[in-house]
């Protein structure tokens, strides 16, 4: 990070001025006029994944606070990728449901613009301001649909809770700041590492504080509450998008501060992060297994699942390290193409996410069971899909640093987990359709390309893995 | 001395003040309890010799943002705060539970103030070196906000931008849109 | 030839894959006969790759495809690594031999179902055989494990693939969840043995647990792992405790039955106690628990054969029962006797199924054998057929069972192992008697249509079973049709499947002729180096076990003798009983209620397990930690009122005194919780 240009920033600018090119353009369009808003995002979007490309093994940094390595550059085409899956299934849903275009991809574009931010910051100030535009952008997106009273609600209790907990992030940016002087990540290790201040209780406030920052939009437990409510209040694609960008923003600050800044302190942060993935995998699991609404029931697999990214953090060693970006990759994929089949299959007047809606769909449309298929085998981690390879990494990691007991637990869970997506898998193939409810919808072609796409993705990681995982250890190897 | 007894006194101003704003019914009386908590913080910044940060506390906050909350406040022309009878019978407003939470919320201050005092026992409470050095005057201000915070500075635009963009987006009238 | 491995498992999966995608829109013909020619072009694969396995010196005997590296980073490489080595070379053959029969005989037997789901169920069995063989070739835990999964995962829809009956969908759900349990403890000796060893792959792990002592009388880390990986092969392959699938799973159709029992799933459970021989000798004391799990999980299963009505449940039990003799003698440390009767299993239980198949196919979906009778005239090739698949598995000399059994019940005795031995031949008795009981109430005597309200009659309205040739006139069988009473014997794709397997039931033991009879146990010796470390002299120790074994030919020859009287004994008394006084059952019954009860109802294992784990678990789950903890105390805010009142103000109150108070509590117990634990500290 010795040469300071602008090359760092422009993945992040080329996702900033396709948001500014959204707003323009929405402001310029006539009434009545259709735009192909959600095309402009691609092309800002694709733009930011060549030039994270082309700076790719550059190690560039800009202003001393954004720097493009290769960690934050796997990250931020995890993000591209995340995007343009959403962008693909909002298509369809945003004609749908009337959302109001502009604001939706412009919001969308911003949020993902913050999550970039926040992967590349070098400086816990950015960070919190990257947060806070990628928080503000999705609690906004989570109330998109105002005539639904569940959604303007769920937005309304994010946003609370989030502004709650953005307060404990910044007191512990404020403590980091007042302990070392600095807020610039490299200096706040350089000076962790050279001073003695195991003894100073300060330093661990920070910790703590930091952490629960962190914890907050990774939802780990108990700082999970929002979840279901916001997952399920808003609409499915913001979900599935919520639900990874936000995860794998927050894990990417998560893991460069914990794992780099703090790594001197790794012994007395370990315990507590041990504790948080422990309940954060059990509670995500066991009260998962009682859902019958599916975007809770994703919801709470979502929480499990920050559990198991927290294993690998916890693990801290060069697997663990790897291992976390593989499985962000890994679930972002399987996620996003889950909540983009059901909210392919939503209709305006229903969302139709209840478990019961999904009766039968294999007699009706047998291609979406299949790859909704997919996308549940892929979340209960079997083999031969990319969730599999996830959680072996994860695992592994474990094992090898020793945390038997977290293996043992993730295990268990895992396993567990397998048979509230197996219920839906039971509902698809094995229940008959309720003839009362809803046929349910033709799919847009768009979104089915997505799906195609986001399957194809999930084999590829299961089966080949070998290259991208090649990547993550790159990657890793950057920073740490 | 007198430095102690004014921080001390701004403080506990700034404090009592904010706990009423919460404490209110009447969103008029907390909007005016707030005005007085940030004038209590200028105070404490002109204490920590950043009389910049000061002004622009009162200017911005106790000026600006809070003429708009008082005209929010008498537009909305809510004299008091509802409270209905649901109000009392919720089961999370049930003794045990405000108990629990007051405990919770004294268990905080408590473990900050042991730790803050337990730092200054041992002498690293705050290290020198801070980034910009001294910053107490506004040309060392700008420089700093130019140089060392720039991109923050500029981040905050588009922080800023999100939020009108939300704001405007929740706040519009319903069937606005053709 | 070195890289064709891969198309093994590779050609049942492109039959898979195009059944899936393009079988609704095939022919019937097409569809059923692409996927049987994926599964014989796979079994010409595999002959092929063991003859030229053969061929090698037996030293260095394995034969070994990396397709390319799977996962590697750090210390950690994992190659998707194919291996045919003596043991493998076993399975693969049984695998797509028994799998081709299946298929072809499929081809008939499904003949009804409509287009989508004739091609559903051929996709979804080539699926099955394509994991099967994944699992019994890969060369190292985590690629086993791919199969492991993908048959616990395709023996799920395939049993419940007459889902609109309840009970399947149950038993696929009950396969699913019982083989889960038995997963969990197979990914942690998994994870255990990687943790000690730094490597899965098995021949290195049985390199380097070579050079560990054996660990007797002590519950080391390789007696834990080795009990872990057991335990993941009892859910596997259906022992106590995790047992109680297989049963239900004859709900699927009766050929995948027939796959799941004989070729398939069952068998991975003792293939991989074989592949891991090396690290289960270190385990004295898991061995034992293996031997001793085995000879419960026999007897048991056989007692409860003994009364069961249902003529797949018979079946069902009969394998368990079976497969506790193969754990028996794996406990024993007999590696090469268990998967010698895990071969000759493979022919006669596979010809059994599909047997009693055809019997299903001819009464329309009757399957409760006291409904039946006299079957012998109207349906001979069946007849005959199983009743030489019947002979075999009840041990008659000179059939297959014969050999393998007797082989087991002789290492068992030599080992010294007393008890476990009179329990095996306990087994073998009323593995002749249920048995026999079978073949005399289903064929013998007169046919009794109604005698008990049939058992499957509630559900043959609602699924697409065999009703057969009463709707369809069937065209296309040159049977000719039969009215009224007059049931036609399996048509000649079931017919083919049949007499070949009968022909595998016969010969298959010669194969494994032991020395004391004069012949050579060839199968011994060719499995012997798949059982050792590479490195040891396979040929020595091999060597070893025939100079050993002639020396107790005499006991041998002992022990076949009674084994021979027992069969005799078992099929004479299902003959006294079954046969010429039906009424000593009936008395039997009546004078041992509690124990027919008993026997009837499976020792109520169903019922202490849906008691003892089932319902806590799902009351805890959905009760305590569900509707207490997320409904009451986060979803009774939002929706106590009922209907969700659509106003702003309404919202605002149960926003301001509902959850998100309680949200925020709960954060701020995390607060209070991390930063008092850092203090503290």
């Amino acid at each position: 990070m010795l040469d300071s240009n602008l090359h760092a920033i422009v993945p992040l600018l080329c996702v900033i001025l396709s948001a500014l090119a959204v707003m323009a353009a929405e402001a310029f369009r006539s009434p009545g006029e259709d735009m192909p808003l959600g095309g402009l995002g691609l092309v800002g979007l694709i733009g930011a994944g060549a030039s994270a490309v082309a700076l790719w093994g550059r190690n560039a940094s800009s202003f001393n606070v954004i720097v493009a390595d290769n960690f934050s550059l796997f990250i931020t085409l995890l993000l591209v990728v995340v995007g343009v899956l959403t962008i693909m299934f909002s298509g369809p849903v945003v004609a749908r449901d009337g959302l109001p275009k502009g604001e939706y991809y412009a919001l969308l574009l911003f949020s993902i613009a913050g999550m970039i931010m926040m992967a590349m910051a070098n400086d816990l100030l950015v960070v919190f301001i990257a947060l806070e535009i990628l928080s503000l952008a999705v609690y906004v997106l989570t109330g998109i649909r105002r005539d639904d009273a569940r959604a303007t609600e769920a937005a309304f209790k994010y946003f609370l809770l989030g502004a709650f907990s953005s307060a404990f992030f910044l007191y512990g940016i404020a403590f980091t700041f007042g302990l070392s002087g600095s807020t610039r990540l490299d200096r706040v290790g350089a000076f962790l590492a050279a001073q003695s201040m195991s003894d100073n209780p300060l330093i661990l406030v920070a910790i703590g504080l930091l952490l629960v920052g962190f914890a907050f939009k990774i939802s780990a437990v108990p700082f999970h509450m929002w979840t279901p409510d916001a997952y399920e209040g808003a609409p499915a694609v913001v979900t599935g998008f919520m639900s990874t960008g936000v995860k794998a923003a927050a894990f990417a600050a998560f893991t460069r501060v914990f794992l780099s800044t703090f790594e001197p302190f790794t012994g007395d942060w370990a315990p507590m992060v041990w504790a948080l993935a422990v309940v954060t995998m059990i509670l995500g699991t066991v009260v998962g297994v009682a859902q019958s609404n599916l975007k809770r029931m994703l919801a709470y697999s979502s929480i499990a699942h920050g559990g198991y990214l927290l294993v690998g953090l916890v693990s801290a060693n060069d697997i663990g390290k790897a291992a976390i970006l593989f499985y962000l990759l890994a679930y972002a994929v399987t996620n996003v193409a889950a909540f983009g089949v059901i909210a392919l299959l939503g209709t305006k007047d229903r969302p139709n996410d209840e478990l019961r809606d999904f009766a039968g769909l294999w007699h009706t449309r047998p291609a979406l069971a299949a790859l909704m298929t997919v996308c549940l085998l892929s979340l209960g981690g079997l083999p031969p899909t990319a969730g599999f390879i996830g959680k072996w990494y994860v695992f592994s990691a474990a094992v090898s640093a020793g945390y038997y007991d977290l293996a043992i637990i993730g295990v268990l869970t895992s396993v567990i987990s397998v048979f509230f997506y197996l219920r839906v898998v039971v509902m698809m193939y094995m229940v008959e359709r309720d003839a009362a409810l809803t046929p349910p919808v033709k799919i847009a072609g768009l979104g089915m390309a997505a799906l195609v796409a986001s399957i194809v993705a999930i084999f590829y990681l299961g089966i080949l893995p070998s290259r991208v995982l090649t990547f993550a250890s790159q990657s890793i190897s950057t920073i740490f | 001395m007198s430095e102690t007894l004014i921080f001390y006194a701004l403080s506990g101003l700034a404090i009592g003040a904010s706990a009423l704003v919460i404490g209110q019914r009447n969103p008029m009386y907390s909007v005016l309890m707030l005005i007085a908590s940030f004038g209590a913080l200028a105070g404490l910044y002109i204490q920590l010799d950043a009389p910049f940060v000061a002004v622009a506390q009162i200017i911005i906050y106790a000026g600006a943002i809070m003429v708009l909350f008082l005209f929010v406040v008498m537009l909305l022309n809510a004299p008091k705060e509802d409270g209905a009878d649901w109000d009392q019978s919720h089961p999370l407003r049930l003794p045990a539970v405000t108990r629990l939470g007051s405990m919770l919320a004294v268990l905080l201050v408590v473990q900050l103030t042991w730790a803050l005092t337990e730092a200054s026992n041992i002498g690293g409470a705050v290290s020198g070196g801070h980034d910009g050095g001294t910053v107490s005057s506004v040309r060392q201000l700008g420089r700093t906000l130019f140089t060392d915070y720039v991109f923050a500075f500029e981040a905050t635009s588009i922080l800023i931008l999100v939020a009108m963009v939300g704001a405007v987006m929740l706040a519009r009238r319903e069937g606005e849109r053709s | 030839m070195d890289s064709a491995l891969a198309f093994i498992p590779l050609f049942p999966l492109l039959g898979f894959l195009v059944n899936a995608f393009f079988g609704r829109r095939l022919p019937q013909a097409v569809s059923g006969g692409l996927a049987s020619a994926a599964m014989v072009a796979s079994f010409a694969v595999s002959a092929m790759a063991v003859w030229q396995l053969s061929g090698l010196p037996i030293e260095s005997r394995a034969i070994e495809q990396k397709v390319y590296t799977w996962i590697a980073s750090g210390d950690l490489a994992i190659d998707l690594t194919f291996r045919v080595d003596p043991l493998s070379a076993v399975m693969i053959l049984v695998i797509t031999g028994i799998g081709s029969l299946i298929h072809i005989y499929s081809t008939s037997y499904m003949h009804d179902e409509s287009g989508c789901e004739f091609a559903r169920y051929f996709s979804y069995l080539n699926l099955f055989a394509s994991f099967m063989l994944v699992l019994v070739l890969g060369a190292s835990f985590p690629v086993m494990f791919v199969g492991w999964e993908g048959v616990g995962l395709c023996s799920y829809l395939l049993i419940g693939f007459w889902f609109k009956k309840k009970s399947a969908a149950d038993a696929g759900k009950k396969a699913f969840v019982v083989n889960r349990i038995g997963d969990y403890a197979f990914i942690l000796g998994m994870l255990a043995l990687f943790a000690q060893f730094g490597t899965l792959d098995f021949q290195q792990l049985a390199t380097r647990i070579a050079g560990m002592p054996v660990e007797t009388g002590v519950f080391g880390l390789l007696s834990v792992a080795a009990l872990l990986l057991f335990i993941g092969a009892t859910g596997k392959s259906a022992q106590i405790p995790l047992y109680v699938w297989l049963p239900d799973a004859m709900e699927g159709p009766t050929p995948v039955s027939a796959l799941i029992h004989a070729a398939t799933m069952v068998t991975a459970g003792v293939y991989m106690i074989g592949r891991n021989a090396v690290l289960f000798s270190h385990a004295p004391e898991t061995l034992t628990i293996v031997a001793v799990v085995g000879a419960l999980t026999a007897l048991m299963a056989g007692t409860i054969g003994l009364v069961q009505n249902d003529i797949k449940r018979v079946l069902a039990y009969s394998t368990v029962s079976q497969l506790g003799l193969m754990f028996l003698a794996m406990g024993v440390g007999a590696f090469g006797a268990g998967i010698f009767h895990l071969y000759t299993h493979a022919f006669f239980k596979a010809l059994l199924f599909l047997g009693s198949g055809a019997v299903i196919h001819a009464l329309h979906g009757e399957q409760d054998i006291r409904n039946m009778g006299g079957l012998k005239r109207e349906l001979p090739i069946t007849y005959w057929t199983f009743l030489i698949g019947s002979l075999a598995i009840a041990g008659v000399p000179l059939l297959s069972g014969f050999f393998s059994k007797d082989e087991i019940l002789y290492e068992t005795f030599h080992q010294g192992h007393v008890l476990l031995w009179v329990m095996g031949a306990l087994t073998s008795l009323l593995t002749a008697t249920y048995m026999f009981r079978l073949v005399f109430l289903t064929f013998h005597g007169e046919r009794t249509p109604h005698a008990v309200p049939s058992h499957s009659a509630h559900a043959a309205p609602s699924h697409p079973a065999p009703s057969h040739a009463a709707a369809h006139p069937a065209p296309s069988h040159s049977a000719p049709s039969h009215s009224g009473s007059h049931l036609h014997d399996a048509p000649p794709a079931m017919a083919f499947a049949l007499i070949v397997l009968a022909i595998g039931s016969v010969l298959a033991g010669y194969v494994g002729v032991p020395h004391a009879l004069g012949g050579h146990n060839q199968l011994a010796a060719w499995l012997a180096p798949s059982f050792q470390a590479i490195g040891a002299s396979a040929g020595e120790v091999a060597e070893g076990a025939v100079a050993a074994e002639e020396s107790a030919a005499a006991l041998e020859l002992t022990l076949m003798l009674v084994s021979s009287l027992i069969a005799v004994a078992g099929i004479s008394i299902a003959a006294t009983i079954w046969l010429k006084r039906r009424a000593i059952a009936e008395a039997m019954a009546r004078n041992y209620p509690g124990l027919h009860r008993l026997l009837l109802n499976k020792y109520y294992v169903d019922e202490v397990y849906n008691a003892a784990i089932v319902q806590p678990i799902r009351i805890g789950s959905e009760e305590a930690l569900w509707r207490r903890f997320d409904v009451n105390v986060v979803d009774g805010a939002v929706n106590g009122a009922g209907a969700i009142v659509a106003s702003w103000a309404g919202m605002m109150r149960r926003l301001q005194t509902g959850s998100v108070r309680s949200y925020a509590g709960s954060m701020f117990v995390g607060v209070v919780v991390i930063l008092g634990y850092y203090l503290w500290k």
